[in-house]
């Protein structure tokens, strides 16, 4: 009874690719309201540290001005927040508000190729927004090109490693505000402790392998090594750390997900 | 051919049993309907033939879509069928013809190819003069349409609505059988669930009648019509009290069925029905043909379950 000739359905890649481009179609669509904010964020962050706070941090941080520590550092939590908010309020709402998987669900494509094509729109928003963050710096004169030019791509590997973590919380939570706890409870103290803020050097010494967990830290250690050019082999201990991490819980994420949108 | 084969196929949630031991085949070319009420598990069946719900391998039994097995094949099944479901999940951002174009990418459509396939998919829907147009300002009819268009992007062989015209006004309800009607001559095969009688008769070639999860009755509706049920119902409302010829007792060939507020009497002959009427006294009274929704209620049983 199979048919004669086998069903050429698109490739994995262009699977990938339709639901990526699906999101970049409505993301990009309110170009305005969207594509601004990430260039004004860092830029009044910024400007408020350099007017007021930065004049009364005197001593260098890590070796470099405190705007410069800070805005290396800012490059990544642009990423994270992006990432952060887009696989848990966006990805809910599509999933349980907008129904928007029930269509794409419905193309050929598997519940493992969109939530994979989730993962790495939230990467390519995390190299965009990493993006603004390095104009902002370069205009402020804090990083001189060539340096820095790698930095997007630590936005994208940070933005894939968030979403990774945000849809495994996301496949747990039944109403959208529990999101709170997520953003509140973790991805915010993430931005206080994982050595944007002040070098995790500081931190007590019995408190200091919590830092060494949380996956921040290992994304501010690139972001800052690629804008200085201060390549050693460390670094790939971070490097290896994304990769693992976004590797494990991206097939977390994956599993409980696929038992929520497969009855 | 055989578009559809379903073999002694069950799903449960928890405790409850969506769809109990369902077979049924669908033959290509034809319009297949899955009636029955909210909860009987419609949706589930048709949701388990594209890989949206799993099946309980337990029991055994199987499900096969052009010959694939949805729990493998998958992207085969979705790649030669359409699917509209039951909610209209439109992307608000972006205007009517944008939103086929992003499905276009799921199908591996070329710019072109798609452009071209857009626009005879919006004539053919009647959407034309919308293309343009903001989702907010569709109607509900239309958007109904649009995402019929959008399930018809890759030129299926199998169209699966779920609920096609719920809550849509009777133009539009015309309007799209019609349109299925259309796809149909063409040799698309259909599949739809429904709990309207009147749209599984005026498109479907065979009904398969469900109530909590198991089939009751399938055939051809007009079949269905002819075999289990009486040609004629009369329709007496109770007003006050039951009527007197109820006391007397029934000619002979006249079913009568209570409902709250109502009293049916069925039978094949319309002079034995009218010969009660002689007998009501002035009583206000409807006589009418038969139709699939009697059939149902037959079949189904009145009692309303939790899911209504």
């Amino acid at each position: 009874m199979k048919s004669n000739s086998p069903i050429a359905y698109p490739s994995l890649a262009q699977r990938l690719f339709s639901v990526w481009y699906r999101h970049m179609r409505v993301y990009t669509k309110n170009l305005a309201s969207n594509g601004l904010p990430p260039f004004l964020e860092p830029l009044l962050f910024l400007l408020g540290v350099g007017l007021g706070l930065g004049k009364r941090i005197l001593g260098p941080m890590d070796g470099m001005p405190y705007i410069d520590f800070l805005g290396t550092g800012l490059l990544v939590t642009a990423a994270m927040f992006t990432a952060a908010y887009e696989c848990t309020f966006g990805t809910f709402i599509r999933m349980e508000f907008e129904k928007v998987y029930d269509g794409m669900l419905a193309a050929p494509i598997t519940v493992n190729n969109l939530i994979v094509g989730e993962i790495l729109w939230a990467g390519t928003k995390g190299l965009f927004f990493t993006f603004a963050v390095l104009c902002v710096l370069i205009a402020f004169g804090i990083i001189h090109l060539p340096q820095g030019l790698l930095a997007p791509l630590v936005g994208f590997l940070t933005g894939m490693m968030f979403a990774t973590l945000s849809l495994w919380v996301t496949s747990f939570v039944k109403t959208i505000n529990h999101f709170n706890f997520y953003l509140t409870g973790v991805i915010s103290p993430m931005f206080f402790f994982s050595g944007v803020v002040f070098p995790v050097t500081d931190l007590p010494q019995k408190i200091r392998f919590v830092a060494e967990i949380m996956p921040l830290t290992h994304a501010v250690r690139l972001s800052r090594a690629v804008c200085t050019s201060n390549y050693r082999p460390a670094l790939l201990a971070s490097l290896a750390y994304i990769a693992i991490f976004t590797t494990i819980m991206g097939i977390f994420a994956i599993r409980r997900l696929r038992r929520r949108l497969v009855s | 051919m055989k578009v559809i084969s379903v073999r002694n196929i069950s799903k449960s949630f928890g405790r409850v049993c969506a769809v109990c031991d369902l077979s049924f085949e669908v033959e290509e070319g034809a319009c297949f309907g899955l009636l029955g009420p909210n909860g009987a598990g419609k949706t589930t069946m048709m949701k388990m033939l594209y890989g949206r719900s799993r099946r309980e391998t337990r029991d055994g039994g199987s499900i096969g879509v052009f010959g694939y097995d949805p729990a493998r094949d998958e992207l085969a099944i979705k790649y030669v069928s359409g699917v509209v479901p039951q909610e209209n999940n439109l992307d608000d951002e972006l205007n009517v013809f944008n939103n086929l174009v992003i499905y276009s990418k799921f199908y591996g459509l070329s710019g072109a190819v798609a452009k071209e396939r857009i626009r005879t998919l919006l004539e053919f829907l009647e959407l034309s003069e919308k293309a343009q147009g903001r989702i907010r300002e569709l109607s509900g009819g239309m958007q109904r349409r649009l995402v019929i268009a959008r399930a018809l992007l890759n030129n299926p062989r199998l169209l699966i609505l779920d609920e096609p015209t719920t809550g849509l006004d009777p133009q539009v309800r015309h309007l799209i059988w019609d349109k299925l009607r259309q796809l149909r001559a063409q040799g698309t095969t259909i599949l739809l669930t429904t709990h309207y009688m009147e749209e599984a008769f005026q498109i479907c070639d065979t009904v398969l009648i469900m109530d909590k999860g198991r089939k009751v009755l399938e055939d051809n509706p007009r079949a269905l019509l002819r075999e289990n049920i009486e040609a004629y119902v009369l329709e007496v409302p109770i007003v006050n009290g039951a009527p007197a010829i109820l006391e007397a007792g029934l000619p002979a060939g006249i079913r009568l069925d209570r409902a709250e507020g109502i009293l049916r009497f069925y039978a094949q002959d319309i002079d034995r029905l009218k010969s009660v009427v002689e007998r009501l006294s002035g009583t206000q009274y409807y006589i009418r043909q038969s139709t699939l929704e009697d059939v149902f209620l037959k079949a189904t049983g009145r009692a309303l379950n939790e899911k209504q």
